[in-house]
């Protein structure tokens, strides 16, 4: 009989169970909820990563929402090689221009997809944008960026789980962990 | 904005360097490389003898970068010329990347094996003859630094370090008495 394999006998540490990370995003609904109360609110998920973040957040938040999805190249991909810019491969898909924006982030470390998309939203001419991530590794930030609402701000460890991956797996685990460096490392090699 | 007008990139010393300018401009973050030179050390006479130059300068971020992923003994005195940058020009945003700092990068980016052929002497491009000074290993100083910042800098004798430290508080005292701008030194190319 075939052994299954276990994802989470990858990981080192778990650093926020399950339980932590919905309390945190039950908070995180409840003040968004309070600040954008009688206004007009479109969320904007950063896919892959935020998607299940995405999921839980919108259904925390008790005023009305708009959701909108968004996915940009990342360096080293596969898609980047030729032009060696960073490009948009799902736009939003209504317009922002006058609403009042949150970019929701699973994680924020270097800042520099985050500062490309603040660029580029602001040049739709939203009425306010600001930033809700559920992660903030700060040792690793490179541009700083004023951010509203943080879940947790976590150390120096690179983590998977809740969206977070690592070779596009590892996303569907419940919790945030420490991937294991034996992992990483033999990927290195191959 | 990237610059799209810079004609060809620049004679990085080392292959991750290279590695960062393109990762910046994948990102559309404008950048300089090794544009400014801080003086950090003055001889007796008042000469620059040790200066310090950046690897990259982020305009619209108002912030340098210096890539560290050489060897421990060099990290070490990039350690101390930055502590001596940071003495001197406080108002300078610096950012110091080092080796694990470069590896995590590129892990997120699933490029783990480029920074492992990257990272350290593998990744040094042949040193041209006007090599920058911080690229060039030098003898790290003898003793342990006792009296002020100065001390920390390069290698020399206790009393001759004394002594320039001594002159320079002295002729700092005279300038400001003077009126004339002190310490520290105007950011060249910067103003």
């Amino acid at each position: 009989m075939q052994t299954k394999p276990d994802l989470t006998s990858d990981i080192g540490e778990i650093l926020l169970t399950e339980d932590e990370i919905q309390a945190k995003v039950a908070e995180l609904g409840a003040r968004i909820s309070d600040d954008y109360a009688g206004k007009r609110l479109t969320l904007v998920s950063v896919l892959k990563g935020s998607l299940p973040f995405m999921a839980d957040l919108m259904r925390a938040i008790s005023i009305p929402v708009r959701i909108d999805l968004m996915e940009v190249s990342s360096y080293g991909g596969t898609t980047t090689e030729s032009s060696g810019l960073v490009r948009i491969l799902k736009d939003l898909s209504a317009s922002i221009a006058g609403e009042d924006v949150l970019i929701v982030e699973d994680i924020i470390d270097t800042g520099l997809t985050l500062n490309y998309l603040i660029r580029y939203l602001r040049g739709k001419n939203p009425a306010t944008l600001r930033i809700c991530t559920l992660l903030d590794k700060p040792a690793r930030r490179l541009v700083d960026i004023p951010v509203d609402y943080t879940g947790f701000t976590i150390p120096d460890q690179f983590v998977v789980g809740y969206g977070l991956d690592y070779g596009e797996i590892y996303r569907n685990l419940r919790f945030v962990g420490v991937l294991r460096r034996e992992v990483y490392a033999s990927g290195a090699e191959g | 904005m990237t610059d799209q007008t810079r004609p060809v990139s620049p004679a990085f010393a080392h292959a991750s360097e290279a590695e960062m300018a393109r990762i910046l401009d994948f990102y559309g973050i404008a950048w300089e490389y090794e544009p400014h030179t801080f003086p950090i050390l003055w001889n007796l006479d008042g000469d620059v003898v040790e200066s310090f130059s950046p690897d990259f300068y982020l305009a619209e971020l108002d912030l340098y970068l210096e890539m560290t992923t050489l060897r421990q003994k060099l990290v070490r005195k990039k350690n101390r010329k930055l502590r001596r940058l940071r003495e001197l020009y406080p108002d300078v945003r610096i950012k110091l990347f080092y080796a694990r700092d470069f590896r995590a990068l590129m892990l997120k980016y699933g490029k783990l094996a480029l920074a492992d052929a990257l990272t350290g002497t593998a990744g040094q491009a042949a040193p041209p003859d006007d090599l920058p000074s911080e690229h060039i290993a030098e003898p790290e100083p003898a003793a342990a630094p006792a009296l002020e910042a100065d001390l920390e800098a390069e290698p020399a004798s206790s009393a001759t370090m004394r002594r320039t430290a001594s002159r320079r508080r002295r002729r700092r005292k005279a300038a400001a008495a003077a009126g004339a701008p002190t310490h520290p030194p105007d950011r060249p190319g910067n103003e």
